[in-house]
């Protein structure tokens, strides 16, 4: 009896020992490995995993590691309040976060908790630090993104006639959060609004909404939906003989819609906030490294770009002193001009305002590969902030 | 299975809910552990308590409307939204906790009654896709009204204070929750066994039977609709309160299939089969990512190839229990109740 109070006492001195002397900063990741969500979310997950084990391979943060607790929430939000309960009870210091449901879930806890978020759901809501003081994104919001993709569109309109615009979306919050602003600003540069189209998200046929954009003639569709219907939609319209171009959301446009909708998606407009893979930037390289030159999504590289700039925010809080939620968040929102190695455009956070930039990447699929085309910038206006 | 010397004069004395002293000592300590635990348990074990807590409340008001009254509803989840939203807005106009909750709760009573009318006419499979209506009409609601929902941005709401008292952590949440399930858990216990338990019973059993009897069907059924919807509703009040920020996504149709789930795995009609259903079904996620992390930790490989088979396992494991538990874990509780008072002898 003795003799094993002996052992469990020298294996738990080990272990507590052990612990202090390898301490680390914790980060949650909440991931969607599973869900509907999940041809999108793996790689996402896989491109923060990678990242920290990049940073981890070169130093950590001032020589501390970082340790990844992942939880696949499956898009749940009941899931993702338990799994960041857990977090928070192992001594996170920040969270990778995922989808809309679960970052709106979480925006008031992690500000009660002073927990910094990074998520992959670009409402425009969390973008105003007066709403969400600790939510941060790396792309800007889904209006910002679409205002880009009118500029780039309008700005390579070459007829003197207004272009014809019509939208397509999901009746989800996704879809349907940056309308307005679209529409106010497509006002603004001259558009003309044809119509609006509904498209659920599992649509197996668009034809009776590109009948009915026949009908409308526009010369661009806005298209708020993820990349199965986004597919669906391409190649109805080839199908039918519609003629007017696709600009496709971020979620809507990557390397599997040239999979899905063949030839149909050549030459359509997408926005995106991260490099493609292979593109020639800085940090293309460490990335090729890091993934032994095997292709991967622009998620994945979002992925790893929302990492990169989570540790930076690290490391500046580790140079002020110490490395608590509070001080991350207060050193993420002096960053300036922070270049994530060129896999996405340089990203600045002030105290009121925490939208990464105004740089949307406009894409295009060519010989069924993503193709980066433009960064569009807008400038950084306080009344589109959180609208 | 009456205990060994326990012997009833009265009629009353039979109905009791608890009607042995070993019942009430057993109750006793239950309730002293779980006002013990905030103090104990760390907080995420809390925090799962109260989102059990929160289940459990749902799945009794749908076990009391479909289990005990026979009523089908696949739209639980938007009634359990509506008090939510309910809730979320009159706490916006500066009403107090209680009232807000109360409130929420009344909102989707009435909706909860009025998507109930069809249900005089329609049984069965027809009544829960009319009910299927429900949830999709109340989240369209939830989606595009946007001046009382805040629509796809949802609603913030501020944690609950009852006279001056926060309760603004897991901690301090527990008690309240814990205060209003036991609440609601002993009133759907005495619904039960009162003369509109008894309706709804003989109106799930054979509504003709019930209506020869003088049960006042459509009366009795919105009745149920109501209680159950009231119930639902104080969910989604605790829902709203405890993650203070709520958006139409939060009350899907998944929710409204996950109470079913509840009630199916737990036992139909059965209060304490809604509490084992809630635990059940609240957990297993829990459960197995905790299997799937220690799975990370000594064989990386070897979870990255489980992750994606932990939606089949909880799918593997309801339809098992289905097949070798038809009637929920109420009644395997029951056996092993029964086992242990004959124990050591079989018969």
């Amino acid at each position: 009896m003795i003799k094993r109070i002996l052992t469990v006492t020298v294996i738990m001195a080990t272990l507590l020992t052990g612990s202090t002397a390898f301490a680390t900063l914790k980060v949650g990741v909440l991931s969607d490995l599973t869900g509907p969500t999940s041809s999108v979310g793996v790689p996402y997950a896989q491109g923060v995993t990678d990242c920290i084990a990049y940073v981890n391979a070169n130093g950590g943060v001032n020589g501390e590691e970082i340790k990844l607790i992942q939880v696949d929430y499956a898009y749940n939000v009941q899931q993702a309040l338990s799994a960041y309960k857990r977090f928070k009870s192992q001594g996170i210091v920040a969270l990778q976060g995922w989808g809309t449901g679960d970052t709106e879930a979480l925006v008031r806890f992690v500000s009660r908790d002073r927990i910094p978020v990074f998520s992959a759901s670009y409402s425009a809501h969390f973008m105003d630090p007066k709403k969400a003081p600790y939510n941060f994104t790396i792309a800007p919001d889904y209006s910002t993104q679409g205002r880009a993709g009118l500029k780039y569109i309008k700005d390579n309109w070459k007829e003197s006639r207004a272009p014809k615009l019509a939208f397509v979306y999901p009746d989800k919050p996704y879809g349907l959060v940056p309308l307005k602003a679209m529409k106010e600003y497509a006002k603004e540069l001259g558009f003309e609004i044809t119509g609006d189209e509904v498209l659920g998200l599992k649509a197996m046929d668009a034809t009776p909404q590109l009948l009915a954009l026949k009908k409308q003639n526009p010369d661009f569709v806005w298209v708020g939906g993820t990349t199965p219907s986004t597919a669906v939609l391409m190649k109805d319209a080839k199908k039918l003989g519609f003629g007017g171009k696709f600009l496709v959301n971020i979620w809507g446009n990557d390397e599997n819609l040239a999979k899905m909708a063949g030839p149909a998606c050549e030459g359509n407009f997408g926005m995106q906030a991260a490099a493609v893979y292979g593109q020639d930037v800085s940090g293309m390289k460490v990335i090729e490294e890091q993934t032994k030159g095997q292709p991967q999504m622009t998620h994945y590289l979002r992925g790893f770009v929302s990492t990169l700039v989570m540790v930076e925010g690290m490391k500046k809080a580790a140079a002020n002193g110490k490395v608590t939620g509070k001080s991350i968040k207060e050193a993420l929102e002096t960053m300036r001009d922070y270049d994530p190695m060129g896999l996405a455009p340089a990203i600045s956070y002030f105290p009121d305002d925490h939208r990464p930039s105004m740089a949307v990447n406009v894409c295009t699929v060519k010989d069924g590969k993503l193709e980066f085309l433009e960064t569009v910038s807008l400038p950084r206006d306080d009344k589109w902030l959180g609208k | 299975m009456q205990k060994c010397g326990l012997f009833f004069t009265t009629y009353n004395s039979e109905d009791q809910l608890f009607p042995s002293t070993f019942q009430k000592t057993c109750l006793g300590l239950f309730m002293a552990a779980m006002l013990a635990a905030p103090c104990v348990l760390d907080f995420y074990y809390i925090s799962v308590m109260n989102l059990i807590m929160i289940a459990v409340i749902g799945a009794v008001s749908l076990n009391l409307l479909t289990g005990v009254c026979g009523q089908m509803s696949l739209g639980h989840g938007a009634f359990v939204g509506v008090g939510a939203y309910g809730c979320a807005v009159l706490a916006s106009k500066g009403l107090p906790f209680l009232l807000c909750l109360l409130g929420g709760g009344a909102m989707a009573a009435i909706a909860g009654m009025i998507f109930g009318i069809p249900s005089l006419r329609l049984k069965g499979i027809y009544l829960a896709i009319s009910t299927l209506a429900a949830q999709l009409i109340l989240e369209y609601v939830f989606l595009h009204w946007t001046s009382f929902t805040g629509g796809a941005n949802g609603m913030p709401v501020d944690s609950p204070e009852i006279f001056g008292f926060m309760f603004d952590s897991d901690e301090k949440m527990f008690y309240l929750i814990f205060a209003i399930t036991t609440v609601c858990v002993l009133g759907v216990s005495n619904i039960v066994r009162s003369r509109s338990g008894r309706a709804f019973v003989a109106i799930r059993d054979f509504y003709q039977s019930a209506e020869n009897v003088g049960v006042n069907l459509f009366q009795y059924k919105l009745q149920a609709f109501a209680t159950s919807s009231f119930m639902a509703g104080l969910a989604g009040g605790l829902w709203a309160y405890y993650t203070m920020y709520i958006t139409p996504e939060q009350f899907s149709i998944g929710l409204s299939i996950s109470y079913l789930a509840m009630i199916i795995i737990g036992g139909m009609g059965s209060v304490l089969g809604s509490i084992f259903g809630a635990i059940f079904i609240t957990l297993l996620p829990e459960v197995l990512n905790t299997a799937t992390s220690l799975l990370a930790t000594v064989a990386p490989e070897a979870s990255a190839m489980a992750a994606p088979l932990k939606e089949g396992v909880f799918g593997l494991t309801l339809v098992l229990f289905l097949i070798f538990e038809p009637e929920g874990l109420v009644r395997k509780w029951k056996l092993i109740k029964a086992y242990w008072k004959l124990y050591p002898f079989a018969y």
